[in-house]
């Protein structure tokens, strides 16, 4: 039985993937994307990593997925329309020498194909270890959490959460350095959406509920600072969404402490902790549950106000080109 | 055929898919999304062996790699999106095919 759900969920993902590539029009491509998360994530849950689950719900289909959809405003749908007709245009013009005969067409499915032997090989081949799950189980209890995963990302391997964390910011710099570092305009016009504005009112107690506790209950099961940081930036994109940009509104060193100020905690902690002796991200064992709720907690707010900045900056480089 | 097997072919599958995304593919957005399924396959394979590995809990080193992982992709794909919608600003151009 768990066999047949398997097998359909995995044909169902690969045949997403699939649609989402061939898809004609844009738009299709995109709400495909959404729609391939959450079969992956669905995966994920058979495969018994909650955690990775949410965050590829939350993270890769939901935040993703928003940026590419505020994308397609500047790739708009008479551009796809226009793609089309080349598209059968090229079509037309490859009924005289089909494309698929050509040589670099040939080359490149048999390539492929060869390469899809070689991967499934290669994965099929994967020598048994037993992994590390034996080496966490027996330090779990030093790690003051009892979700391992967390215990991983925080305590065992907190070198990594703190490299990603700067890989964020410096996602963020690279967004700001392609777009233009811009002085928004404080006071824009509140959108009269009488619906946007009852969903702002009803979902931003709840989001922010719904993130701290992903947030605390981290600890001792599935959640944690990524998962918690994606509901509250949701909250500051609604907000700007609405009419109402907290961003703009927050003085510039506010926003940019906020920023760092995940990064800068986790950094500082792992000097005092190399100042008294241990090494970089050692804790000790009696405190470790608090440090890691204060890092989660600060990693947490910080990487909301990367994700709302994101946003903001993509955003703002559409608003720009129509004006 | 245990669960893991059977995610660890599609693992292989959904790269190949998305490799050959990025190959044929002519917009900007699909040759991104393309990029984002064949990193889907690799994560797929680590939490697989991850199941695969597991005692009384799978094992939790690459599911927090994959985490890590998961994150530092939307970084890049969002930056990404940054220079294609700033190159179709600049120039108009949506995909890197010259128009004969």
């Amino acid at each position: 039985m768990s066999v047949l759900i398997d097998s359909l969920l995995a044909i169902l993902i690969v045949y997403l993937a699939l649609q989402c590539l061939l898809a004609p029009r844009l738009t299709q491509t995109v709400f495909l994307f959404f729609a391939f998360g959450l079969a992956l994530a669905l995966a994920w849950v058979r495969l018994g990593a909650v955690d990775v689950a949410i965050t590829e719900a939350a993270i890769a289909s939901g935040f993703l997925g928003v940026l590419f959809l505020d994308a397609l405003r500047d790739f708009s749908f008479i551009t796809s329309g226009k793609q089309e007709s080349s598209d059968a245009a090229n079509h037309s013009v490859s009924k005289k020498k089909p494309a698929f005969l050509s040589l670099p067409g040939v080359v490149l499915v048999l390539g492929l194909g060869l390469f899809l032997l070689i991967t499934l090989e290669a994965v099929w081949k994967v020598p048994e270890s037993g992994g590390l799950t034996a080496a966490t189980e027996a330090l779990l209890p030093e790690s003051g959490v009892e979700n391992p995963v967390t215990a991983v990302l925080l305590n065992f391997r907190a070198y990594d959460t703190w490299l990603e964390m700067g890989v964020i910011l410096l996602g963020l710099l690279a967004v700001m350095a392609v777009g233009g570092i811009k002085i928004f305009p404080v006071h824009r016009k509140t959108p009269e959406d009488p619906v946007l504005q009852q969903v702002i009112l009803f979902f931003t107690p709840i989001l922010f509920l719904f993130g701290a506790f992903l947030l605390y209950f981290g600890k001792n099961g599935p959640g944690g600072a990524f998962q918690a940081a994606v509901l509250w930036g949701a909250i500051g994109i609604l907000l700007h969404l609405g009419g109402r940009p907290v961003l703009t509104v927050i003085p510039r060193w506010l926003s940019q402490l906020l920023l760092i100020m995940g990064i800068g905690f986790f950094l500082m902690l792992g000097f005092l902790l190399l100042a008294g002796g241990a090494s970089l991200f050692e804790y000790p064992p009696s405190y470790a549950g608090v440090l890691i709720l204060i890092i989660e907690t600060l990693a947490a707010i910080s990487i909301a106000v990367t994700l709302v900045s994101v946003f903001v900056h993509l955003n703002q480089l559409n608003k720009e080109e129509s004006n | 055929m245990e669960t893991y097997q059977i995610y660890s072919i599609t693992s292989g599958v959904l790269f190949v898919i998305g490799m050959g995304g990025v190959f044929l593919s002519k917009h900007f957005i699909k040759k991104i999304i393309a990029t984002i399924i064949m990193g889907s396959g690799v994560f797929l394979a680590f939490v697989s062996f991850a199941e695969r590995d597991a005692l009384s809990f799978a094992d939790p080193v690459p599911q927090a790699l994959v985490i890590t992982g998961i994150v530092v992709a939307v970084a890049s794909a969002a930056f990404a999106l940054a220079l294609a919608r700033r190159i179709y600003q600049l120039t108009g151009e949506e995909s890197f095919t010259i128009e004969k």
